[in-house]
């Protein structure tokens, strides 16, 4: 919220400078977000007086003015059209500095010189008074050669405001000003003189009453006001609203708006004589009812929503806006102002539903004082007469519907003690009294305390405390450590694991990335993942931001890869080795599961420089990281053939732990690199990470005593059998006396026959009781030799 | 014997001879060989020796076996020569230019948030909060009617929402992580809940997607004084060194009273009235908090006469940005390697 400096202490003696009580603002719990110069620039403009106005002899648009500043005259050339003789107007001289710093000189237009300009008002530091014509025309009392800075008040600064949700109260320079009264002991409120009107007596013109239909609407009152005349409403007015951030209107509504600044209780002006029927009455809308509210938009409503209507037609949303039937115009003569108290909720509800948001909608949904409802009418019919835009009429119809007792809570001394380790409660009753809270009953262990009516947010206990700890200042509170502690912390698994996974990471050279949870749902495509396949099925987003994250991610795999294609395109050609770690969201019948998971891409470089080709990495490279991730678990995965629909179909494995899929390895198919365009290959890796959460403990044993004797084989092989099945088959048909065997070399090339490969293992025999002899072993070994073979292997 | 003797003398300097126009291992064992070995000249010589007359046989025997074990000394030592010299040529043709780059993969990079995210566990649970963890996907009571925040109050407006079909969303804070916590483990309870947030917001400072630290204690006779304590016990941990801190009163729906705190900042230290990361206010937010409000206890099935708490939130991203002085909130989020690899070696 926008509030001037000036007016704030219109309202309030305030003994500190705009700093100080930011500071203390904040604080306080009411953040001061920025404090502002209007114009802080413009220097040396000054009110003149148009002496003359004539065309300018070569150029159509132009004029040729002579003004009178107070020091003499000057010729100043313009293409505003707004200007005539005997206007006053804002005249920057040579020398004289515009909001926006530009300095003004003498400037030749066509022959004929313009010694400095006549100023709009944007030049002058007001771009929301703005007028089309141009120069702003200023009123004919204005005197001559005063500074324009100083006269309109635009030697004020403007505080940025962030009210929180709570402090509805605070939505209004008086609220700052009974705030700023709380927190500075030497501050006091002006008092603020507004005529009282009566309630007793009829109109002068015809007026059936005020009929509320619904709980919606707690209060409503109707002011009349005949012998209207809309204008524009006086410069320091426009001024204030200028500077809260409002756009000057017309003097009916800019006096609403005006009261609603100052007192914070939004108000709505009718044109009596275009009310379907003299009367008012507040009821819900009907499912579907359609009304134009007067920014020219038809809303259709709901049951939900309430409605201001007469003679059975709406004529303004509740609290949210007005409509174009009743809206006041030029030849408006007749008004009724509205100033009611709704329901913060439904109103809240209505705007939010029909995406309005108003200044009223805002101040209701947060709740208004229903004391200050009446003053703000009063107030408003007060400016009125005073500014000539009308003649208000001293009676004021109103309706309640229900009443709301005053409100009472209490504080012990005890929870005061709790809470902030002092139960002073002669001191909290004076914080709380600066605040409005009248202490009512002081019993031995808890005072009673009357809420103030602006105060719509505290009802219990803990908001007393908090009014006592934010007006005493938390800083002023003592600190210290929580004194029991119950037991130590504890970690879980699921961050042990996921910390100990970001290691090996490291130390294998990846990069750690985080990518988002909402991607483009063009993911399905690219991946080719079938209907049937979950990943398919993801999770959308009601009201994404774009398209590009319009659905939660079933795999880390799209996000990895577009960070890889990201940097490639980027300009990074050194390979790329990254990884994630992070929820993945699969849609279910009856809700969402959610999985985390660990994924890699690597990428072998885009026209790297490499200078160890031997270290470039490859399926099996990526494997072995994979590997170890799991290894850090304790859990040793295996690797089967696999089918990803993204997956070379040559290069591509599940991933098995006991015995259980858990994810994938694979190479990026190249028609998908092709379409990522990264001209190089891809390699992929993901898993669900629950089976690795787990605690693990390795265990550690003596090695055995006796030496092992070594013997290879080699084993030709067509090239699709795979090597984990040779292995199962050596491990089945060798002696009991092997305790491993590692594969050592893969071959295929000259001396082994197209299409096949051979595989050389070595085989560890060991005893635990003995050591072996060469004979006994080599017994063994050729017995293993000859079964292979019986396999129809071929040994060589 | 006079043959002897002279044959010996003359074995002696042709010896010498060759020994001394030995370049390898492999010339020095065919001259040992040569003179000493089952063929050689000198074992032929000592075969003489039992020619000769038997009186002059110890003689002449001790003189070839003096002269054996002389020439094996040379030899040990022309062998120790040459080897000497074999390593230096080898050591200078195996030379290698240790500035090469290593060979291996490079060391890899952390993610500055998720390991801010890891710092802040550990502080915490140092101070005996155990770390909980809760669903991404939330369904409205846990992420805002536990919380206090009834439909339409107006405090949805500061969270913007993402919403899924099934009258889900997209969690907007780890809070509801405390109402979990509450409901699962009951009073006393000391709990810290990291994770992915979401809300609706875009720009350098706003990320859709971002990541808070909740924490919350439960327990008898809980003040201000221990929250105040708890933060900057962290403010201190988490940027290494005692830093200011400041409480500031605010307003959280699901905490009563609530409090925001700012650190002085981290890279002015209050100093310079054009600093870009406190605009001049010599401040930082870092966290939102406050004692738990009793609405709140009540959803977790806690009984807020016999039981208070507090609970608070820190950005973890804000954080990190702070630690490492990055400026720009939505690059962390793209896999930037240029940016991951920034500050490194």
């Amino acid at each position: 919220m926008k509030l001037s400096w000036k007016w704030l202490q219109e309202i309030a003696f305030l003994p500190v400078d705009v700093f100080t009580l930011a500071e203390k603002l904040t604080a306080a719990g009411t953040e001061v977000e920025s404090i502002e110069g209007v114009a802080p620039n413009l220097v040396g403009a000054v009110i003149a007086s148009v002496r003359e106005v004539a065309p300018h002899s070569g150029v159509s648009h132009l004029k040729v003015a002579e003004v009178e500043w107070g020091k003499g005259s000057a010729r100043c050339i313009t293409a505003a059209t707004n200007v005539k003789k005997g206007d006053k107007v804002p005249y920057g001289p040579p020398g004289a500095v515009l909001a926006d710093g530009t300095v003004l000189g003498v400037r030749d237009f066509d022959g004929a010189s313009s010694e400095g300009m006549m100023l709009s008002a944007e030049e002058i530091g007001l771009p929301s008074i703005q007028e089309e014509e141009g120069i702003l025309i200023l009123p004919p009392d204005a005197p001559i050669g005063e500074d324009v800075r100083s006269w309109l008040g635009l030697d004020d600064v403007v505080m940025e405001l962030s009210i929180t949700p709570n402090r509805g109260d605070l939505l209004s320079v008086l609220g700052v000003a009974r705030e700023c009264c709380a927190i500075i002991p030497e501050a006091r409120l002006r008092e603020l003189k507004i005529q009282r009107l009566g309630d007793e007596g009829e109109w002068p013109l015809p007026f059936e009453g005020i009929k509320l239909l619904h709980d919606g609407c707690l209060l409503y009152l109707l002011g009349l006001a005949t012998d209207v005349n809309i204008a524009p409403s006086p410069m320091n007015v426009k001024v204030k609203l200028a500077l809260s951030g409002m756009r000057p209107i017309n003097n009916v509504v800019d006096a609403t708006n005006l009261a609603m600044l100052l007192l914070g209780q939004p108000l709505h002006a009718f044109d009596y004589d275009r009310l379907p029927s003299p009367e008012i009455t507040v009821r819900t809308a009907k499912d579907g009812e359609r009304f134009m509210t007067l920014d020219g938009r038809e809303r259709v409503l709901t049951s939900s929503d309430l409605l201001i209507t007469s003679g059975g037609a709406a004529v303004g949303i509740a609290g949210v806006m007005g409509g174009a039937n009743t809206e006041v115009t030029e030849s408006t003569r007749r008004i009724v102002v509205e100033s009611a108290i709704f329901d913060p909720i439904m109103i809240s509800a209505t705007s939010r539903r029909l995406g309005i948001a108003s200044e009223a909608a805002y101040r209701f949904a947060r709740g208004v004082d229903p004391a200050g409802a009446r003053p703000a009418l009063e107030y408003v019919l007060q400016l009125l007469r005073e500014w000539g835009a009308a003649v208000p009429h001293p009676i004021v119809k109103s309706e309640a519907r229900g009443s709301r007792g005053s409100r009472i809570v209490s504080l012990r001394g005890t929870s005061l003690k709790k809470y902030l380790l002092s139960g002073d409660m002669d001191e909290a009753s004076k914080i709380l009294a600066r605040l409005g809270f009248e202490e009512v009953v002081r019993e031995k262990d808890r005072t009673a305390f009357l809420v103030p009516t602006y105060r719509l947010d505290v009802s219990i206990e803990e908001d007393l405390i908090e009014e006592v700890a934010r007006i005493k200042g938390y800083d002023s509170i003592p600190s210290r450590l929580p004194p029991f502690l119950r037991k130590p912390g504890e970690k879980g698994t699921e961050v042990k694991v996921q910390a100990r996974l970001r290691e090996i990471g490291m130390a294998r050279g990846y990069a750690e990335v985080v990518t988002y949870s909402f991607i483009s749902p063009d993911f399905v495509p690219l991946l080719r993942f079938k209907p049937d396949d979950p990943r398919s099925s993801a999770v959308s987003l009601l009201n994404p931001l774009s398209k590009d994250q319009a659905t939660l991610r079933t795999s880390l795999l799209p996000g990895l890869l577009k960070a890889a294609c990201d940097n490639v395109r980027n300009g990074w050609r050194a390979p790329i080795r990254i990884f994630e770690m992070g929820r993945v969201f699969c849609a279910e019948e009856n809700g969402v599961l959610e999985e985390d998971h660990i994924g890699g891409v690597v990428f072998t470089g885009k026209e790297a420089r490499i200078l160890y080709p031997e270290l470039l990495d490859d399926l099996l490279s990526v494997k072995a990281d994979v590997e170890a991730f799991a290894a850090a678990s304790g859990l040793k995965l295996s690797f089967v053939p696999g089918e990803e629909t993204f997956a070379h179909k040559g290069q591509s494995a599940h991933i098995l732990c006991e015995g259980k899929r858990i994810g994938y390895l694979a190479r990026i198919k190249p028609s998908i690199e092709r379409e990522l365009e990264l001209g190089a290959s891809v390699y992929a890796f993901e898993f669900d990470l629950s089976p690795l959460t787990r605690e693990f403990f390795p265990r550690y044993a003596l090695g055995d005593r006796f030496p092992p004797v070594m013997r290879d084989v080699a084993i030709i092989v067509p090239k699709g059998k795979s090597a984990d099945s040779v292995l199962g088959d050596i491990k089945r048909l060798a002696s009991p006396l092997v305790c491993s065997i590692r594969l050592f070399d893969v071959y295929e090339g000259q001396g082994i026959p197209e299409g096949q490969r051979s595989l050389a293992f070595s085989l560890e025999y060991r005893s635990p009781e003995r050591t072996l002899s060469d004979e006994e072993v080599e017994e063994h070994h050729r017995n293993l030799r000859a079964a292979l073979s019986r396999e129809g292997y071929i040994v060589r | 014997m006079a043959d002897l003797v002279e044959e010996t003398k003359r074995l002696r300097e042709e010896f010498y001879f060759k020994l001394n126009a030995t370049s390898s291992s492999e010339d020095l064992r065919d001259l040992q060989i040569s003179y000493l070995g089952r063929k050689g000249a000198l074992t032929g010589l000592l075969k003489t020796v039992g020619s000769l007359p038997p009186q002059e046989r110890p003689e002449a025997g001790r003189a070839v076996n003096a002269l054996r074990e002389e020439l094996e000394e040379a030899i040990k030592r022309r062998r120790d020569e040459i080897l000497f010299l074999e390593e230096e040529e080898l050591e200078e043709k195996q030379w290698l230019d240790v500035t090469l780059p290593g060979r291996g993969r490079p060391w890899g990079r952390f993610h500055p948030v998720i390991q801010v995210m890891h710092d802040v566990i550990e502080i915490f649970l140092g101070m005996g909060f155990s770390v909980a963890l809760g669903p991404e996907v939330e369904d409205d009571f846990h992420n805002f009617e536990a919380l206090n925040i009834p439909p339409h109050h107006p405090a949805r407006d500061m969270q913007d929402t993402f919403y899924v079909d099934g009258g889900l969303l997209l969690r907007t804070h780890t809070s509801p992580v405390q109402v979990r916590s509450m409901l699962r483990y009951g009073a006393p309870l000391r709990v810290v809940c990291p994770g992915r947030v979401y809300r609706r917001d875009s720009d350098p400072t706003h990320s859709p997607m971002f990541h808070q630290l909740e924490g919350l204690l439960v327990d008898e006779d809980v003040s201000v004084a221990d929250l105040k304590g708890c933060l900057e016990q962290f403010a201190k941990l988490v940027f290494g060194r005692p830093v200011k801190t400041r409480f500031r009163a605010s307003y959280f729906p699901f905490t009563e009273p609530s409090m925001e705190t700012d650190v002085e900042c981290i890279v002015c230290s209050g100093k310079d009235p054009n600093c870009r990361v406190c605009k001049g206010t010599g401040w930082l937010e870092i966290a939102g908090e406050g004692m738990v409000h009793p609405n709140v206890l009540r959803a977790g099935n806690i009984d807020p006469e016999r039981y208070n708490g507090f609970a608070w939130g820190i950005g973890l991203d804000r954080i990190a940005m702070l630690k490492y002085g990055l400026n720009d909130l939505r690059v962390l989020f793209t896999g930037d390697l240029a940016f991951l690899q920034g500050g490194w070696l």
